[in-house]
């Protein structure tokens, strides 16, 4: 098996090879957070789009200055000293990862800087309108049919590692990966600009109410059919792609080559995602837009002057002193009758009482060790030779239940009055349900 | 209207009479928002209306787009709202109408509610209202008591169905929320038009037999 496992260089790391838990605890173990003041993201912002304009790598210390200057005659036109404030300014920057000192002269002279990706990254989020439309999303679908195409004929004559490397995997995470995540971003700006019209719309109507209709109307009808059109690009054109992906999925498989084929499938994963969000997307906001244009119906249109919310209110708070009340049908629920049963008696809980202050009896005493003592030494008496002998005239006139307790202690005393002895291989007699190590039994200890 | 059923054996047989019947009959509200079932009144309303007659009920159709039964006779069973279900029905009618929660279409949480009706009525107010039967409010437990209170009535409004309640705090309003607003809503001055649905036996004046009543009865022994 050809397995390719280290990436290639600036190849993303995939998020599914990172341990979430690992990230949070290195996160935590660093202590890192985000604290930007207003001033801070508008001289951010200031930066980006003077780099942006000039095109600028980076900027001298004495333009971070100057344009911080011009920042805080907009934002803060009386703030003072607005050198010093710079100066904080820049050294909050830096400890934030906003910014970042790129000559490495240290203290020698001043310094130049650049904006971090994480500066770019927050800027671009407030500056970017990155909403997908029909027009960016057909662009983006199309550039990636294009690669997927141009992958797809590396796959077919790629007979190499270097090859597969260089001609798909690398291509399939950067550039293709880059272009899914264009798509993905601007799916969220496109989820923010709906949250967006949906909170104009109820300010529109909380503002003009009645003459706030048709404009209400236009905002739904424009973005219902943003979305239905997204919608229908995402169902023509993710087919196409994931069919793309597919090819490449059998070639790797067929050619061993498993990364190439692990790679494709999560792109497939990401493209699937995608179609999944304008699908559920579109039934949002179906939802959405069929309860605004029934409440524009039923509520704004047959309520011009919005009195209807100002009397329900009075008829609210009047309504503890002149109460009514709504009648509704109630079917009350079956009543289930239990089972008749015939009585029956249950008979008490009784025993019988004794006198228990009664004296105490005499009974005969019971010393079963001292019997099973005194039987012992009279079976070595009259001859017996062997354990099993022993036991057989001891054991007959005990219980069988007994048996067991009594060999232990019998061959005790036969220890204490004889010598005992075993031959080198034991001997094992059974004796009703016991089976015990036959015994030789020698001179008796007492005697002698 | 083209009607899907020709005869009342039709729509019995059709396998959403059961529920549809049985949920009406519960007096739940049912609206757009049911689906088959509203559909299904559609289709058969006309045939419905001759057949709920006879049980002394009248199936009534709102513009707003929902179904109820309405009881005119003693055949079937009926209930009052209780003053609790009454407020926090009026309540939740005036958000229904409230254009910020168009923005989250149609959804307000418990908090929403409960700081609406604090606001319209004041705590020891509102307290007495829900818990009609008590006769001392004690501050540090009222705020609990008013909670539970309202949980019930919310779950209460449910089964009748003016809200649907669901992710434990979230309650989305529907259309039938406007028969709390049906004394105001025509031109006419409020009392002629709370008298008007009155006589057809939409609301009542009288508050006996409402489940204030039973509730009051097994909250007797926790009065303190």
């Amino acid at each position: 098996m050809k397995a390719l496992t280290d990436p290639p260089d600036g190849s993303n790391a995939t998020s599914a090879q990172v341990d979430p838990s690992r990230v949070i605890a290195s996160l935590s173990r660093d202590g890192v957070s985000l604290e930007l003041k207003t001033i801070d993201l508008c001289f951010l912002a200031g930066l980006y789009l003077r780099a942006d304009k000039a095109a600028l790598a980076s900027f001298e210390e004495e333009v971070l200055v100057d344009l911080f200057g011009q920042v805080c005659d907009i934002v803060e036109p009386t703030a003072e000293n607005p050198r010093k404030r710079a100066t904080h300014a820049i050294q909050r920057l830096r400890e934030q990862r906003m910014l970042a000192r790129v000559d490495g002269a240290g203290v020698i002279h001043a310094g130049e800087y650049a904006l971090t990706r994480l500066a770019a990254a927050v800027v671009e989020y407030f500056l970017a309108d990155e909403a997908l439309t029909r027009e960016s999303l057909t662009l983006l679908t199309g550039t990636l049919r294009a690669q997927l195409v141009a992958i797809l004929d590396v796959a077919k004559k790629a007979t190499d590692e270097r090859a597969w490397r260089e001609g798909v995997i690398g291509p399939l995470r950067v550039t293709v990966g880059d272009l899914v995540a264009g798509i993905e971003r601007r799916q969220r700006g496109l989820d923010a600009q709906q949250e967006e019209v949906q909170s104009e719309i109820a300010q529109l109507l909380v503002a003009d109410w009645f003459h706030a209709v048709n404009r209400c109307q236009e905002l739904l009808d424009t973005t219902t059919v943003t979305l239905r059109e997204l919608n229908e690009v995402l169902l023509r054109d993710t087919h196409h792609l994931v069919e793309s992906l597919q090819h490449i999925q059998a070639l790797a498989n067929t050619a061993q080559y498993f990364e190439a084929e692990e790679v494709a499938q999560r792109v497939i994963e990401h493209i699937d995602r995608i179609a999944d969000w304008g699908g559920a997307r579109q039934h949002a906001w179906s939802e959405y837009y069929r309860r605004v244009h029934r409440y524009l119906r039923d509520v704004v249109r047959l309520d011009p002057d919005r009195a209807l919310s100002q009397r329900l209110l009075d008829q609210l708070t009047a309504w503890p002193s002149r109460p009514f009340y709504m009648l509704v049908t109630q079917v009350p629920s079956i009543r289930l009758l239990r089972q008749l049963e015939l009585k029956v008696e249950r008979p008490l809980v009784a025993r019988v009482r004794v006198d228990r202050e009664a004296n105490p009896q005499w009974v005969e005493p019971e010393d079963k060790i001292a019997d099973l003592d005194a039987l012992t030494r009279a079976a070595v008496e009259g001859g017996a030779r062997t354990l099993s002998a022993v036991l057989g005239q001891v054991l007959a006139g005990l219980p069988v239940s007994e048996h067991y307790l009594a060999v232990g202690r019998i061959a005790n005393v036969l220890v204490k009055i004889t010598q005992v002895s075993s031959a080198k291989e034991r001997l094992w007699e059974v004796l009703g349900e016991l089976e015990v190590e036959e015994w030789d039994i020698g001179t008796n200890k007492e005697k002698f | 209207m083209g009607s899907g059923f020709q005869t009342l054996e039709e729509v019995i047989g059709d396998e959403s009479f059961p529920e549809v019947d049985l949920t009406l009959r519960r007096g739940r509200h049912i609206g757009r928002d049911d689906g088959s079932l509203y559909e299904f009144l559609v289709d058969a309303q006309s045939l419905l209306e001759i057949f709920y007659r006879r049980y002394g009920c009248e199936l009534v159709q709102r513009s707003d787009g929902f179904f109820y039964l309405l009881p005119t006779g003693d055949r079937l069973g009926r209930r009052q709202l209780s003053a609790g279900e009454m407020l926090v029905g009026q309540t939740l009618a005036l958000l229904y109408l409230d254009p910020t929660t168009l923005q989250h279409a149609g959804v307000v949480s418990r908090e929403d509610v409960l700081q609406r009706l604090s606001g319209l009525l004041g705590a020891e107010r509102l307290f007495f209202a829900l818990n009609p039967r008590k006769q001392r409010y004690i501050e540090h437990t009222a705020g609990e008591t008013i909670r539970s209170q309202l949980a019930e009535v919310l779950r209460r409004l449910t089964e009748l169905g003016f809200i649907d309640l669901f992710e434990e705090s979230r309650i989305r309003l529907r259309p039938a929320l406007m028969r709390f607003a049906d004394p105001v809503r025509g031109l006419q001055d409020s009392q002629s038009a709370l008298e008007q649905l009155i006589d057809r036996g939409e609301l009542v004046v009288d508050n006996y037999g409402s489940e204030d009543e039973e509730n009051a009865k097994n909250d007797e022994g926790s009065d303190l």
